[in-house]
């Protein structure tokens, strides 16, 4: 193609196209320089990698260990008497990834033989998911309305919820308490679902997503009649889709980890995620704990595999209309 | 442009009819919701947690002004932790940011198997913070790995948890959960630079630490906030790891702002729990502001 | 764009808004209708309704229900000739009628089991042994007869019977059986509680065996003819089905009451079973498996450690049979009965809740009899502990932050002193003068251990000393001592270990945690664990075993290793004059009550045995509450606690603690044949390999008992468990002999520190 435009030049463009061969031959220089750096930076890339998937493949082949393998794995660190008194301890801590013999007891137990694991799994699934999808749709609005006819009124508002977002929920715990109680849902999934839908969180997130729509693009459909359900249905929308899937992973995971909330709200013990059974799991269990541990990651790495490219597309729309 | 050129013009006429007032109204109402449960589930309880505050303790609830604010402010437990917290985040923070970014300047450069390996720096954040725990402890015990492998190489044992290094520990364990995160943020602003911006500045020879610091990070500046504020957030969170890993009361050096309202809520001494809890609020205040002035005076830098 | 779609559009606008008001109104109000049981009154409510039942009866042996009428097989001790008689009785419990049947059992024989047979009859097992005695009257040998009798409904004759001694004890030569069963066909199910079942056809012909795999807890006839047994699975008991057809025990019936604890079934007349817990009565349908909650027992009134049997009439009431201990020991049988009401023709009382974190057996009973005999007020109880101690405690201190607070708490198994101190309970002095109690009529050392600053904050209507105790002549004579004289004390001899069965922890728990304030300067935040007396103790503790191991081979009882100093120290309670006698039996000789180490020397610590509790300072029933309380503290119930042999603790009231010491003096008599009296023991009691006699007690042994009562005024308070968390963990690795003790003195100290700190 180039060379098809160098047949016809002028002379008027004879220095411009020695000033391209220049770039060209400097192009050429800097790609021996950038293989260098490729291959570095993907070896870095590999060492990094293996760092930050050690733990999750640890937690899944030490899952596949049976009882003893454990125990003699991890006795130093966990010592522990069973109840026959007899002690587990190794004289070496030892790191495996691959067991000795590959054993599905612990999954046994887990699955097959006591049924409270699989109520407790599907506990987090009913206490999560409404949250996950109700904080979306109420974070949807609230952004909206945060967009729309900015004022001082609200952006006050704003940012307390700004403020609000950043408290440790120890603060607001027990007041909760007293806020389920009033509103007699306490020891009901209400306790837990109620403050989780409302978080603040999601807002400013959907929020600072929707703000760099520009301003224009709405303006315009209004004048062209859109009223401000058109606007929030057919600009908004369709602009933050990605940006609430990548939320809507986001407020998955930290609430599939929830532990205290469910310990103070709900009295039940039967009511329990399974997220307080792992944080509660003692050096007696420690086998089990990595089979549990594994089947509670399922969820979260399927949001993850089918809304990664969300994760990526949201934010990148997000860069994308900033820059 | 043209286009919405005209439109803005325009629009401008007919600034405050009543279809705008109608508008403003309508906005509001999509706030609604929000705005009702926030104050009921958020505001309201934070109402009670500054009357908690100010009373001798919630049972009689006699007013006491500020004696809690007093007591708590000369509590050394509080004051470490205050210090330790704001030294973690004062330290992860910004490795936070500096690191991720790092990183995703390393999967810029077109490394083969990217979203592989974006997947890779993501999976920390799938792991159940129970089972993260278990592998920390197996780690950094002392008994634990490090130490097998520092003995290895000769070194003496080191007691990770239950020394000054305890704060390294966690500062790593922070970092390892957060930096996939911020680092596909990262990607995303470096992947939206305009392109010929860089093949200008690349024509015009500058060199490319040249193009990092003046376009590269002046066109990411809002990004860096927001990571910034995103990797605060987080910071806080690292205590639930701490708090899993040793309990109540770790030693000192781990010991955070969250520990100490964490055990006034478990002793029933509320009142010192909500008057830490607005003391930090009053500092997150001032910060969140600084910083959001800082994004202000930035982002209207590059927009300009 | 017309104006048909911008109205189109503002519709929208509406729908959305309105969805999103409408969650959120659902949300706030939908949910609170349908949890919101926890507050006001149930529609219905159960009322009990106590009957005599008039029979000869001192014990139940066994009882069967068919239909309205229920055949009780009872056995009445004769003063007179010292014979014990055995009588059928039918009972109508529709009028109240007891039917005296002319059936009797031959000496020496009792029925193990009684149900109603398919044909109307009732069939009983009866066991029958005879003895063969040589001429000195010793039993030479004893035979065992299991026979099924089939008897009459009407009369009580007898129309049939059978001896099943070989199909039931098999290979074994005794038949012995613990649940009976007769199912819709007629056959007979008969367990001796281990895991088989035999089955008998009419005919009495085996069927067969069927091997359970776990215990049976329980076995029961459902209304349907099927007969099912509980069994402890992972989850606790599981209801089964037997399968007769297969021969083999079906699978757990799904959302059947599950969990520990006793729990009984019984044949349903309105659903399959009836199921009676420790909590309450319910109805269990086992086709769909749904549960009905009829009422708790503590509701109705009745302690559930006392209930015998549950039937339901075809009238829909329900009936108990329970079994009433007095303190004194004796017992009587009551027959109650329970009928639903709507809760508006039942005159409410106002509501005094007792939180605790489980309820002890005293304050059952005391709530119980409050309940039954006041018109103004009723206690309910909430036990916060049952399922997981730690959430439990969370609740409970949650509620008692938050303006929930119970109106009384049940102090057991919580940290009296961290309460104390947050204002969170009444001064009681007030209320004992305004009730006319003067608290010098109560034991002042006692009273001081729930007092801070003078305001009396629990009480305690019995207790004991925990101690510890020691030959004097090996500590010399002493009330106390500090943690350096004891390791010097222990450390000076070669003995095997300090107690018996002393592990790490026993010992961590002896010389630190029953005085873990030793250690923290509250005043000046100061820890001193990382001091000499800690380290010592870590170095001391690391000669023991971590764990005692209880299955080694014991040569040596408890009390030949005191005596010959192969351990030095025994920990335990004294909780009546008859238990320091025996100690002072065990030790062969005079003995020290050192107590837990402590710096002023002063170890011996106030134990509730009957309770402790405390008032809310946030109660609204204040004046109900108390009265509830103060009837621990009265004369009445202060002097039942008063025992011919101690053990339950000494009352807190001086008189009736004068009276118990008096009655620890009195000497028993008999009278041989020639009139002449004989001292004789008051009993008899024991301690692992020691047993001795013991008489009536010396003024000088009670004056000991005195001494030692006095020398309390601490209670044991729980240690925080953080704390001993802390030092377990963090004390491990020198035990594995990885740090020095010095070192993780230094982390425990730390750590400790920082506890300390946020606790000032």
């Amino acid at each position: 193609m180039k060379q098809g435009s160098d047949k016809n030049s002028s002379s008027a463009n004879t220095a411009l196209e020695q000033w391209r061969k220049q770039v060209l031959r400097k192009k050429k220089i800097k790609n021996a320089r950038t293989l260098v750096r490729i291959s570095l930076a993907t070896m870095a890339a590999a060492v990094f990698a293996v760092l930050f998937l050690m733990p999750i493949v640890l937690t899944i082949t030490n899952s596949f260990m049976s009882a003893s393998e454990i125990s003699a794995n991890y006795g130093q660190v966990f010592a522990t008497t069973d109840s026959g008194g007899k002690m587990y301890i190794s004289e070496k801590v030892n790191l495996k990834f691959i067991p000795d013999m590959v054993s599905f007891s612990q999954y046994i137990t887990v699955l097959l033989k006591s049924p409270e694991y699989l109520l407790k799994f599907w506990n987090s699934v009913i206490l999560v998911v409404p949250i996950v999808g109700f904080q979306l749709l109420v974070a949807a609005g609230a952004a909206f309305g945060f967009t729309r006819y900015r004022g001082r009124v609200k952006e006050m508002i704003f940012f307390i919820y700004i403020i609000l977002m950043l408290m440790p929920y120890q603060v607001t715990l027990v007041p909760n308490y007293l806020v389920s109680k009033w509103l007699h849902v306490l020891d009901t999934n209400w306790a837990i679902w109620l403050p989780g839908i409302f978080s603040p969180f999601a807002v400013y997130l959907l929020t600072k997503y929707m703000r760099r729509i520009p301003v224009s693009m709405m303006e315009a459909a209004q004048i062209d009649g859109a009223g401000e359900w058109q606007i929030f249905r057919k600009i908004c929308m369709p602009l933050c889709k990605g940006a609430m899937c990548s939320i809507a992973i986001l407020i998955f995971i930290d609430y599939w980890n929830m532990v205290e909330q469910p310990l103070i709200l709900l009295s039940d013990a039967e009511k329990h995620p399974l997220s307080v059974f792992l944080s509660k799991i003692n050096a007696g269990e420690i086998g089990l704990a990595f089979a549990v541990a594994t089947i509670y990651m399922v969820p979260p790495i399927l949001v993850f595999l089918y809304g990664e490219d969300y994760l990526v597309e949201g934010i990148t729309y997000q860069g994308g209309i900033k820059g | 442009m043209h286009f919405y050129m005209k439109r803005k013009e325009r629009k401008k006429k007919t600034g405050s009819s009543p279809r705008t007032r109608r508008g403003k109204l309508v906005s509001a109402g999509y706030l609604l919701p929000s705005a009702v449960g926030v104050l009921l589930f958020f505001v309201l309880p934070f109402m009670i947690v500054i009357y908690y505050s100010v009373v001798d303790n919630p049972i009689s609830g006699q007013f006491v002004f500020l004696d809690n604010f007093i007591m708590v402010f000369n509590n050394s437990a509080f004051r470490q932790a205050a210090v330790n917290t704001l030294t973690f985040s004062a330290v992860a923070v910004p490795l936070a940011v500096v690191l991720s970014l790092f990183l995703a300047m390393m999967l810029e450069s077109k490394i083969p198997f990217k979203s592989q390996f974006r997947t890779f720096f993501l999976s920390p954040m799938m792991v159940p913070i129970a089972s993260v725990v278990l592998i920390w402890q197996v780690l950094f015990h002392y008994n634990g790995m490090m130490n097998e492998v520092m003995g290895f190489f000769g070194a003496d044992k080191v007691d990770w948890l239950n020394s000054s290094y305890a704060q390294v520990v966690i500062v790593v364990l922070f970092l390892w959960k957060n930096l996939g995160y911020n680092m596909i943020l990262f990607m995303a602003a470096l992947s939206s630079i305009p392109k010929d911006i860089i093949e200008v500045a690349v024509l015009e020879s500058a060199k490319p630490n040249q193009i990092f610091m003046h376009i590269k990070l002046r066109y990411m500046s809002s990004t860096i906030l927001f990571v910034t504020i995103m990797s605060l957030i987080n910071s806080f969170k690292v205590f639930r790891e701490i708090y899993l890993l040793k309990g109540e009361y770790p030693y000192p050096t781990m010991y955070m702002l969250q520990h100490f309202m964490n055990n006034t809520f478990g002793r029933l001494d509320y009142q010192k729990m909500s008057a830490a809890a607005i003391m930090m609020a009053v500092v997150m205040v001032i910060i969140i502001g600084i910083l959001f002035l800082t994004e202000n005076y930035f982002g209207k830098d590059v927009e300009g | 764009m017309n104006e048909f779609m911008l109205k189109f559009i503002r519709l929208k606008n509406i729908i959305f808004i309105s969805v999103m008001l409408f969650i959120l109104s659902a949300a706030l109000s939908g949910c609170g209708k349908g949890d919101g049981a926890g507050d006001g009154r149930p529609e219905y409510v159960y009322v009990p309704e106590y009957v005599e039942m008039d029979m000869e009866c001192d014990y139940i042996s066994c009882l069967a229900s068919s239909g309205d009428d229920v055949f009780l097989s009872v056995s009445k001790w004769d003063e007179e000739t010292g014979f014990t008689t055995n009588y059928l009785y039918r009972y109508n419990m529709n009028e109240n009628k007891a039917t005296r049947l002319s059936l009797e059992l031959p000496e020496n024989s009792d029925v193990s089991g009684m149900a109603p047979g398919a044909d109307g009859s009732l069939i009983m097992i009866v066991n029958n042994n005879t003895f063969e005695m040589d001429e000195e009257g010793n039993v030479k040998d004893s035979k065992s007869i299991m026979e099924i009798w089939k008897v009459s409904m009407e009369d009580g004759s007898l129309l049939g019977s059978e001896d099943i001694t070989e199909l039931v004890a098999g290979k074994s030569d005794y038949a012995y059986v613990q649940h009976f069963c007769v199912d819709g066909q007629g056959n007979l199910y008969l367990s001796d509680g281990d895991n088989c079942i035999h089955i008998i056809d009419k005919e009495y012909k085996k069927v067969c065996d069927i091997d359970t795999g776990d215990w049976i807890n329980n076995m029961a006839v459902s209304k349907e003819g099927d007969v099912y047994i509980t069994s402890y699975g992972s989850e606790g008991l599981q209801l089964k089905k037997v399968d007769l057809a297969g021969k083999k025990i079906g699978d757990s019936v799904a959302g059947a009451p599950s969990g520990y604890g006793t729990q009984s079934y019984y044949t349903g007349v309105s659903s399959s079973l009836l199921h009676s817990s420790a909590g309450g009565v319910s109805r269990v349908d086992t086709a769909s498996g749904t549960v009905e909650t009829l009422f708790d027992w503590l509701d109705v009134d009745i302690n559930s450690d006392y209930v015998n049997y549950v039937g339901e009439l075809s009238d829909g009431r329900i009936w108990a049979i329970t079994r009433n201990y007095e303190i004194s020991g004796s017992a009587t049988n009551e027959l109650v009965f329970f009928t639903r009401k709507p809760s508006s023709e039942v005159p409410a009382k106002e509501e005094i809740l007792y939180g605790t974190m489980w309820i002890g057996s005293d304050v059952k009973r005391n709530i119980i009899n409050f309940n039954k005999t006041n018109q103004t007020y009723r206690i309910k109880v909430k036990e916060y502990g049952n399922d997981d101690y730690q959430a439990g405690l969370t609740q409970l201190n949650a509620d008692m932050t938050t303006g929930n607070c119970p109106d009384i708490i049940g102090l057991d198994g919580l940290d009296y002193n961290q309460y104390a101190n947050k204002g969170i309970f009444e001064d009681l002095y007030p209320y004992m003068e305004k009730h006319g109690m003067d608290r010098q009529d109560f034991l002042e050392n006692v009273l001081e251990a729930y007092e801070v600053d003078g305001k009396l904050y629990g009480i305690v209507p019995c207790f004991q000393i925990s101690t510890c105790m020691a030959k004097t002549s090996l500590v010399g004579e002493r009330s106390g001592w500090t943690l350096t004289e004891m390791l010097d004390f222990v450390e000076g001899r070669e003995a095997e270990n300090i107690f018996d069965y002393g592990s790490r922890s026993s010992i961590f728990y002896y010389c630190i945690y029953n005085n873990i304030d030793e250690f923290i300067n509250w005043e000046t935040g100061e820890c001193s664990f990382d001091g000499e007396g800690f380290i010592r103790t870590l170095e001391f503790a690391a000669q023991f075993p971590e764990e005692y191991d209880y299955n080694s081979v014991q040569e040596e009882g408890t009390s030949s290793k005191l005596r010959s100093e192969k351990i030095l120290l025994m920990q335990g309670s004294i909780s009546s004059v008859q238990q320091l006698q025996m100690m002072r039996g065990v030790f062969g000789e005079e003995i020290s009550f050192v107590g837990y180490p402590n710096s002023e020397r002063q170890g011996n610590l106030v134990q509730p045995t009957g309770g402790s509790m405390a008032l809310s300072a946030k109660s609204k029933h204040k004046e109900g509450a108390w009265e509830f309380m103060q009837s621990f503290l009265s004369e009445e119930y202060q002097d039942s606690l008063i025992s011919e042999h101690g053990g339950w603790g000494f009352p807190v009231r001086k008189e009736s603690l004068e009276k118990q010491f008096e009655q620890d003096m009195k000497e028993e008599y008999y009278e041989d044949e020639d009139g002449n009296k004989t001292r004789q023991p008051k009993t008899t009691w024991g301690w692992d390999d020691f047993e001795m006699e013991i008489y009536a007690a010396t003024p000088e042994e009670i004056e000991a008992v005195r001494e030692l009562i006095a020398s309390a005024n601490k209670t044991g308070g729980n240690v925080d468990e953080q704390l001993t968390n802390i030092i377990t963990e963090e004390a491990e690795p020198f035990f594995k002999g990885q740090k020095t003790a010095a070192d993780v003195a230094q982390i425990i100290q730390n750590r400790i520190q920082i506890y300390v700190n946020e606790n000032r």
